[in-house]
């Protein structure tokens, strides 16, 4: 096989590889169906962790609360609240809810697995 | 054969699409597009129903129904009311406890009806202050104070003074207390006040309850014992909120004599089973029954 030939297949190997890339990447990417809930975009996160601290104002369940949270990823419940807490603050959230978030943030910073106290 | 392996144009063919399938294979399977920014109508199913019972918990702690609207739109169900009530059947088929479904059927409730049915009273919230500790303390001149003269004050002396338990008395106008008014609460009994057959193919054998206030509104969330002599079911009203909030029904068997009753207030219905009913073309069928109650 002459040189020329050979540097053929290679070009044409490294279209092929740059075609399937763009193909695979942006043409037609994986597509995600069954996402869990770590890959939420932050600001649904933070809702739903709004949710939680809005949830806990009324059953004082940090158990629940607990388990609500954990959904979000395998970092302490009080680290996903104070993360929360800090976006609320930055994104002009209410009073409310800020008061809610740090309310949930000191229960979790307090929280010891299985216990629910009462208010 | 031998002359198309030496053919240019094959080489260049069979390398780019060898080089076609790499490409495909390193950006779907080795390295796919990472996703980051997923929102929740992606989610599986499982942490959708978690999500779900996230909202409906906020939504009894803040009563805020277009926020709660907003928030199911998220999940992208086609029917967000019929996704609550069917995860809030699941749940209770599951056998967990009715206080855990009712936020779900609540929200259903109140999303069919389009207003807040549970008046807001809001829980009085206990705040955690954390006390500031100055990390630089400072010294200060107060000191204490010791006179030279110690002074010995003698602790009161204990003084009992025994006062009658029950002291009549003539002067004090005796008022008489408010006499109690009996009005119909959630827990009020209710009372069977019609009980029709229903003669439809559609509903054959579908014992139907609905159960209403003494005002004739629906009341979602009562629970219902049905027994026969080989079983029994319980279920709830309201579950079917596209039906009624106040309804709930039941299948029948054919010749099964069944009791009922309804567990807030006790109304017990006894002896009750599908009626016969005969179609146009004259074929005998068991038909349905329309249950319903009321509070006085």
């Amino acid at each position: 096989m002459s040189s020329t030939k050979i540097i053929t297949v290679i070009a044409a190997l490294a279209t092929g590889i740059a075609l399937g890339l763009v193909y695979g990447w942006v043409v037609s990417p994986v597509e995600y169906v069954d996402v869990t809930p770590d890959v939420l975009r932050e600001d649904y996160r933070v809702d739903y962790v709004l949710m939680t601290a809005e949830a806990y104002q009324n059953d004082f369940d940090a158990d629940a609360a607990a388990h609500r949270i954990a959904m979000l990823g395998s970092a302490a419940p009080s680290t996903i609240v104070s993360s929360a807490l800090e976006y609320a603050k930055l994104n002009n959230f209410t009073e409310d809810e800020i008061l809610a978030l740090q309310n949930l943030l000191t229960a979790m910073q307090t929280y010891q697995p299985g216990e629910n106290p009462a208010p | 054969m031998t002359q198309l392996v030496r053919n240019s144009a094959f080489h260049f063919i069979l390398a780019l699409l060898i080089g076609f399938g790499a490409g495909l294979a390193y950006s779907w399977l080795i390295s796919p597009v990472s996703y980051v920014d997923a929102t929740p109508a992606l989610l599986r199913a499982d942490f959708k129903d978690q999500y779900r019972i996230a909202i409906a918990a906020s939504y009894a702690s803040n009563q805020d129904l277009p926020r709660a609207q907003a928030r199911l739109n998220l999940l992208g169900d086609a029917d967000p009311i019929s996704a609550l009530s069917a995860q809030a059947q699941r749940m209770l088929a599951e056998g967990e406890a009715f206080e855990n479904a009712r936020p779900l059927a609540q929200l259903a409730t109140d999303l069919q009806r389009g207003y807040v049915s549970e008046p807001f009273t809001p829980t009085p919230y206990p705040t955690f202050s954390t006390p500031e500790v100055d990390s630089t303390p400072t010294a200060t001149d107060a000191r204490i104070q010791v006179s030279e003269e110690a002074t010995f004050t003698p602790p009161p002396t204990i003084f009992f003074e025994q006062t009658p338990l029950f002291t009549p008395t003539q002067e004090g106008t005796l008022e008489p207390r408010p006499t109690f008014t009996p009005t119909a609460g959630p827990g009020a009994p209710f009372i069977l006040t019609s009980q029709e057959t229903v003669c439809d193919n559609a509903k054959s054998k579908l014992m139907q309850f609905v159960l209403l206030s003494s005002r004739r509104e629906q009341i979602p969330g009562v629970e219902i014992i049905v027994t026969w002599d080989q079983g029994e079911d319980r279920f709830f009203t309201g579950f079917k909120p596209e039906l009624g909030n106040g309804y709930a029904d039941f299948v029948m068997e054919a010749d099964t004599v069944y009791n009922i009753r309804i567990v807030t207030g006790g109304a017990f219905v006894t002896d009750v089973r599908a009626p016969e009913c005969t179609d146009p073309n004259g074929v005998d069928y068991p038909g349905g029954i329309l249950l319903t109650f009321q509070q006085p």
